[in-house]
């Protein structure tokens, strides 16, 4: 059954398959830093799914539904819907989408860029997740 | 302005605005204003050999990332059209003293260097500087010679003084035009360096467009995520990605892993020895490194192909060492792509038997920078073993009995962009006028980085073989507009803004395709020359181990379907299959009939 996204379901569904990809976790041995996903929409306010990565490892992932109570995180990735859906459909790749700022990265690029690897296994597995898009 | 070195007479050179309209500048215009002077049994090292920096009509203005000057001339490594770009404040300095460039034909009758100030032009001597002074040292000695502190010196070291044909010039914080042997050119006509200084404006047909436009796009450029990471971490921002993919070459091109690339990244060195960045005239991305090795100055650090030659290539991960190599090269006058594919093939051969440690005066062991150390000097002193080191690694492989072991094409040494993971760069490589050149096409960053401004947003496959022919090509031609410009290839600027900024400099008002097309007559233009100077058909070819599958790592099993690209390559670029060269229809397309006669006069 297909995972409505953004939502909180989805990205527990990302969690755990994070958690059981062998590939994910050796590109991202080096990683440490949570992320915010950032979902754009033109007509009503961003849609924000948090998830804290370590050393391979998803340690926590839900969605946010107070941002004032809503934890730092060292990186934000930001996207229109239309782009999100794009990478999740493999139509748009992860690279392209962030050097063409289709996705804008805040936080420190040197950390991102150290672990380019560990970032494209992200999406990957992502990808593989059965995703009904709530547009 | 031309400069006869021989008899010291100077003369000025006017172009016609059509000339400059179908060429622009920089590698292009001088492909067009040498054709008449490069033959074949021209010496490269000879006096009548022209040496040629020219700026382009971007060059000096506040443009996007265009502080680049070009150098053109016959090639002493490969006999062949030789070019190379380079940046710093040399070219801006020389449109600021009223000369868009310098043509320099003859040979001084003893070691000299040219000043430049506005109208004065002087041959002073440099007898004193020739064998003494490295490329910094000159740098300096000049200014306080000329007594102008903002004087900008581009010179050669003992790479240029030797004849090496991979010596370079240099000028201010190690900006190089690097490939293709131009500091031997120099040094043949006992020229040490030329030094300029200038306060005049640069013309721009329509000033207050333009700089409305280059206001604009210099925004667009600071912010964007590629010119970030460049300001970040350098050239080398991509390594871990490109160690990945599989497209980061290791062990001279035998090995498709090594885990200590991950310690001499871009990254890395901004964590741990980065102290600052440079930039180059008047550019928003700031790439150069500058980095402090213990107990040392602060110094330049290295690029990208400065790390993976001296790095992952011989299974170094010290970067403060493979700092130092690049440092030395610099200071030398060499082209760390040559020298470092030199020293790999010599630490390959050592591995396999076929030098000893003799020959190469101790041991070459991979992982040990010391080797490298060592044969850097040789070659610069043509000691030993370094009179063969010195001619380059396809010498260096015939030396040892194994000439196809070199990774060179034409005798220019491969850059470490590898085609067994972005196969575009395999014909890069084969079909670039100036041999294996990064510079030409830098096709990696199509296939890897992404970068589909070119070919109309659409994604190729990095191991996609004939169907991205035509890409390829068509990239070449926008590639060889901003080499003709002369633009940074990091200034990563929509074409419809270079478009613009093109317009209101020139006041040509082109169409976007007629402004390709000035890439596409510059790339037949050099593909004529190089036809007169002896290329044919199998000079299009790629070293045998480009074309062997490594055993592990992102790009494993895979090679390029070089024939069926190539074949596809002709037919896109109006070429014979049979021969290579040009057709005549094609170069008539381009307004090149005359050069169609010249080209196809033997059949």
């Amino acid at each position: 059954m297909a995972t409505p996204f953004p939502s909180d379901a989805w990205i527990k569904a990302l969690k755990d398959r994070l958690n059981h990809t062998a590939a994910y976790a050796e590109a991202a041995k080096n990683w440490e830093g949570d992320l915010y996903f950032q979902v754009d929409y033109a007509a009503r306010a961003p849609a924000l799914l948090y998830v804290d990565l370590w050393h391979g490892h998803c340690r926590d992932a839900f969605a946010v539904t107070e941002t004032e109570t809503a934890p730092k995180a060292a990186f934000r990735l930001s996207a229109s819907m239309e782009n999100f859906i794009k990478v999740l459909k493999r139509e748009l790749d992860p690279i392209q989408a962030m050097v063409t700022g289709k996705i804008k990265v805040q936080g420190n690029m040197v950390m991102m860029m150290k672990n380019i690897p560990a970032v494209l296994e992200f999406v990957r597995t992502a990808q593989q997740i059965e995703t009904e898009f709530l547009v | 302005m031309t400069i006869d070195l021989t008899s010291g007479r100077t003369a000025t050179i006017s172009l016609e605005p059509a000339l400059l309209r179908r060429y622009l500048g920089g590698s292009a215009l001088s492909a067009a204003l040498l054709y008449p002077r490069l033959t074949r049994d021209l010496d490269p090292l000879g006096p009548d050999n022209p040496l040629l920096i020219l700026n382009g009509p971007l060059s000096g203005t506040a443009g996007p990332s265009v502080g680049r000057f070009t150098v053109c001339a016959k090639s002493p490594a490969t006999g062949l059209w030789a070019e190379s770009n380079c940046g710093g404040f040399f070219g801006p300095e020389l449109r600021f003293a009223g000369y868009e460039g310098l043509l320099i034909l003859g040979k001084a009758p003893s070691p000299a260097y040219l000043w430049i100030h506005h109208d004065h032009v002087e041959l002073r001597p440099a007898e004193h500087l020739w064998g003494q002074a490295d490329t910094y040292l000159t740098q300096e000695k000049i200014r306080v010679e000329v007594g102008e502190r903002l004087a900008r010196v581009l010179g050669i070291g003992a790479g240029g003084e030797r004849l090496i044909p991979f010596s370079l010039l240099l000028c201010d914080h190690g900006r190089v035009a690097g490939r293709t042997g131009m500091g031997a050119v120099m040094g043949s006509k006992n020229l040490k360096a030329v030094a300029v200084r200038g306060t005049r404006k640069i013309p721009i047909a329509r000033e207050v467009e333009f700089n409305r436009l280059r206001s604009a796009a210099n925004l667009e450029l600071r912010n964007s995520t590629t010119s970030t990471v460049f300001r970040e971490m350098g050239s080398a921002n991509g390594s871990e990605y490109f160690d990945f993919m599989g497209e980061m070459p290791k062990r001279y091109f035998t090995r498709g892993v090594f885990e200590g690339a991950e310690r001499v990244s871009g990254a890395v060195m901004t964590e741990t020895l980065l102290t600052g960045v440079s930039t180059c005239h008047a550019c928003v991305i700031a790439c150069g490194r500058k980095v402090k090795l213990p107990g040392e100055a602060e110094g330049k650090g290295p690029e990208y192909e400065t790390i993976v030659g001296f790095g992952p290539q011989l299974l170094v991960d010290d970067l403060a060492a493979i700092t130092r190599l690049g440092r030395s090269c610099d200071a030398y006058g060499l082209d760390t792509i040559s020298m470092s594919n030199v020293i790999g093939l010599a630490y390959l051969l050592y591995s396999e038997g076929k030098l000893t440690a003799a020959q190469a005066g101790g041991p070459l062991e991979w992982g040990d920078p010391s080797g490298a150390e060592r044969l850097i000097h040789f070659t610069v002193r043509r000691e030993g073993l370094g009179e063969i080191l010195a001619q380059g690694a396809r010498a260096l492989g015939r030396h040892c009995g194994v000439e196809e072991a070199a990774v060179q094409v034409n005798n220019l040494e491969v850059a470490y962009h590898d085609p067994r993971a972005s196969s575009g760069m395999a014909l890069a490589y084969a079909t670039s006028p100036r041999g294996a050149c990064h510079n030409q096409s830098d096709y990696f960053m199509v296939d890897l980085w992404k970068d589909t401004s070119y070919s109309g947003g659409e994604l190729q496959d990095p191991r996609a073989g004939a169907e991205k022919s035509a890409d390829v090509a068509l990239h070449q031609d926008w590639r060889t507009v901003h080499n003709a410009l002369v633009q940074c290839f990091f200034a990563s600027v929509p074409l419809e803004t270079t478009l613009n900024l093109v317009n209101a400099v020139t006041g040509f008002d082109y169409l976007l395709d007629e402004l390709r097309q000035v890439g596409e007559r510059a790339w037949n233009l050099k593909r004529a020359i190089n036809h007169r100077l002896g290329l044919s058909r199998a000079n299009d070819t790629l070293p045998k181990a480009l074309l062997t599958p490594y055993a592990e790592g992102g790009s494993a099993g895979l090679v390029p379907d070089f024939p069926a690209m190539l074949l596809a390559y002709y037919a896109a670029r109006g070429w014979d299959e049979a021969t290579g060269r040009p057709t005549r229809a094609t170069l008539q397309r381009l307004g090149l009939g005359e050069v169609a006669d010249d080209v196809w006069r033997t059949d």
